[in-house]
């Protein structure tokens, strides 16, 4: 399976960079994309978990990594399916240099490579690798408009990123050379740690824990070291922002989960537990109160990414099955919300060249399906009824208030300031109506209309009926991940 | 062959040279200099692992002195010195938040407060010597930390970012030489890291038409639009 993998992903590559034509390196992107949607829900339905490859079990498929390649995949492909209309206007207002634009799709390509192969490390060294080269593909993604700004955005990512990746090297050090010492053989491979986790001592776990969660952290875009998210989140050309928001900060997110689960069987795992909570809320509260003086549409979703990282972050450190149950969905959810307002802020780009709500001018009547896609995302973003995140938000705040009730005051107050940041910006956005204003209406592809359809859909569909395998595995992972 | 009590000492000498650079480092203004300082430091990590390597042939120590000669030595200070060349600003003369005294000062806190904290780790692992090796790497890395944060332009964050692995790399060493494909790797990313961020540090330093002329070699090598 991995060398079919490689074998898929260098073959994309190798064909994107002898096609001439944008509309050919665009269906190769999106095969690319499928070949992990359709692997994923083959492994869901047909495979028998976990699986192991290569000698030293260095990758794997098991639960957790297939759900997360299917919300990435999904993603991926929805992202790329809108990338042919949007780097086509990008090109026509000189935004982008026709030359990068095979550049671009490489780059998008490897990113999607390094996202899959990161789910399949059973190696804890290894997943750190693919971790960082996301950073680095995703960077010049950013950096490929023409636009000075992009490079201080990149840049701000790369060293905040990997300089905090390269504390959490030190968390895996210090995790191998125990093993080295106490199990015979090192070893940093997940299941190997996870089958023999009560024998890691609790400060050796505890220090672990600490410098890894610095580098995952700062991918997961965790306060304090989300400061990166909404400069790089708001310069990239928006099907990449969809991309950084709605996968990106999962594969953080993924490392914490995988690391919080050795450390949680250990003595040390209130302590892990602990630390993920008050994170979690110091994360939640900058967001939100961030969330309340935005006039950049961009910004605002990538604060709100920053505030949904905070909760998610909670409720694994509560570490009850129901909220890591529930969390995974939460997941799901919010990705696909998130994906759903970046393609949309992407065609107001497009509409008025400007992220700034002061330039919108007349948007529903320029841009309906964008305007009920951005309703839509807002309602389901902030956890309303009928959308996939109402059932998860409601049931992770259950898990709160039975945790402590202040917590959950806390965590509704800062919702309550991230929706109502939402409402005001939006009452302003839509609200901006000028009769006499002869702004030419962007003739959206239809390409980047089916990818917000499909968003639209799946986040209305996933809030009414959640599929039972879904809900099968996210039960398996819970038991995998021993909490 | 060396006899095997002297090693333990030349690599604690070693060490506290290597912190002397990075104290340097945190000083220096000169970019040049900088570079010149961090190939220097790299060298010593390169002595050190030869000095591991002494006791036991242990060949992966070796391979790691190799890679680590062959990257950090040579080619990562010849891509920084390169982008250096074409740079209009030769001097990192500005320092935000902490003076050079200041941020030695810190450093030192720094050391204190990671050997304090790694002492309580010393019954739990197998080399004696973690508490003075661990500490003076990990305090190496906050020292490459406090570079990026005082430090105005893109190169002198690089050295910085670059001291940071320097700790990191002597920690692996000192602590378990993990397994050397993962070794190869890591020095892989870092390379790429590297090229990307003195290809930045170059954009912000010129105007957006030249930064995009020094990306079209590679668009043209993967068969882009002429």
């Amino acid at each position: 399976m991995m060398l079919l993998s490689i074998l898929v992903g260098v073959s994309a590559i190798l064909l994107i960079i002898f096609l001439r034509s944008n509309k050919s390196i665009n269906l190769v992107s999106l095969l690319h994309a499928l070949y992990y949607a359709g692997l994923s829900i083959y492994q869901m339905y047909a495979g028998s978990l976990p699986q192991y490859y290569l000698e030293n079990k260095y990758f794997f498929i098991d639960s957790l990594g297939i759900y997360e390649l299917l919300i990435a995949s999904v993603i991926f492909f929805l992202s790329i399916l809108y990338l042919e209309g949007y780097i086509k206007s990008l090109v026509e207002h000189e935004e982008l240099n026709p030359k990068f634009v095979k550049l671009f799709y490489i780059c998008m390509n490897l990113l999607l490579m390094s996202v899959a192969f990161s789910f399949f490390s059973n190696n804890l060294a290894l997943f750190w690798i693919f971790l960082e080269l996301t950073t680095i593909f995703s960077a010049i993604l950013i950096v490929i408009l023409n636009a000075v700004e992009n490079i201080y955005a990149a840049l701000k990512y790369l060293f905040i990123a990997s300089t905090c990746m390269l504390f959490s090297f030190v968390g895996l050090i210090l995790l191998y050379a125990f093993t080295k010492h106490n199990f015979g053989a090192g070893t940093l491979n997940w299941s190997e740690l996870m089958s023999s986790a009560s024998l890691i001592t609790p400060r050796i776990a505890a220090y672990s824990f600490m410098f890894i969660f610095i580098g995952f952290g700062a991918k997961a875009a965790i306060a304090p070291f989300h400061t990166w998210v909404p400069h790089a989140h708001s310069k990239a050309p928006s099907a990449v922002s969809a991309i950084l928001s709605a996968v990106i900060l999962n594969v953080g997110i993924y490392g914490i989960i995988r690391t919080f689960a050795v450390v949680r069987q250990t003595s040390s795992g209130q302590i892990a537990s602990n630390m993920l909570i008050i994170f979690g809320f110091f994360t939640l509260g900058i967001a939100s109160l961030s969330m309340l003086q935005q006039k950049n549409v961009k910004k605002l979703i990538a604060f709100s990414s920053i505030e949904h990282m905070g909760t998610i972050l909670i409720a694994i450190g509560l570490a009850t099955k129901a909220s890591v149950f529930w969390v995974l969905i939460y997941i799901m959810a919010s990705a696909l919300a998130k994906s759903l307002l970046f393609l949309c802020a992407g065609i107001a780009n497009r509409q008025y060249m400007s992220n700034d709500i002061d330039s919108v001018r007349n948007f529903i009547k320029l841009q309906p399906l964008a305007s009920v896609g951005i309703i839509v995302g807002v309602l389901a973003i902030s956890g309303l009824p009928p959308f996939a995140l109402f059932m998860p938000k409601l049931l992770v705040l259950i898990q709160i208030s039975k945790f402590s009730v202040l917590m959950l005051i806390i965590a509704l107050l800062s919702i309550l300031i991230s929706t109502g940041s939402f409402a005001l910006f939006f009452t302003k956005f839509f609200s901006s109506v000028d009769e006499a204003s002869s702004i030419h209406k962007y003739n959206t592809p239809a390409k980047m209309k089916a990818s917000i359809i499909i968003l639209i859909i799946l986040l209305a569909l996933l809030g009414i009926f959640l599929p039972d395998r879904l809900a099968d595995i996210a039960g398996n992972i819970v038991a995998e991940l021993k909490i | 062959m060396m006899p095997p009590l002297a090693l333990p000492e030349i690599n604690k000498i070693l060490l506290v040279l290597i912190l002397f650079l990075a104290v340097l480092i945190i000083t220096v203004k000169d970019l040049l200099f900088l570079n010149f300082l961090y190939r220097i430091q790299s060298f010593f990590i390169v002595l050190v692992s030869l000095a591991l390597y002494a006791p036991d042939r242990k060949t992966s120590l070796l391979a790691v002195a190799s890679i680590t000669l062959l990257s950090k030595v040579i080619i990562i200070p010849s891509i920084i010195k390169n982008a250096q060349n074409k740079l209009k600003i030769k001097r990192d003369v500005e320092f935000h938040y902490l003076t050079p005294i200041s941020s030695i000062l810190v450093s030192i806190a720094v050391f204190f407060a990671v050997y304090l904290s790694f002492s309580r780790l010393i019954t739990e692992l197998p080399d004696k010597t973690f508490l003075i090796t661990g500490s003076l790497s990990v305090s190496l890395m906050f020292m490459g930390m406090i570079i990026i944060f005082t430090r105005q332009q893109t190169i002198t964050n690089i050295i910085g970012f670059l001291t940071i692995e320097n700790g990191v790399l002597l920690f692996s060493l000192f602590m378990a030489e993990l397994p050397l494909i993962v070794e190869v790797l890591i020095l892989l990313d870092l390379v790429m890291l590297i090229v990307l961020a003195s290809l930045l540090a170059f954009g912000i330093d010129s105007n957006i038409e030249e930064f995009h002329k020094k990306l079209q070699p590679l668009s043209k090598f993967l068969g882009g639009q002429k």
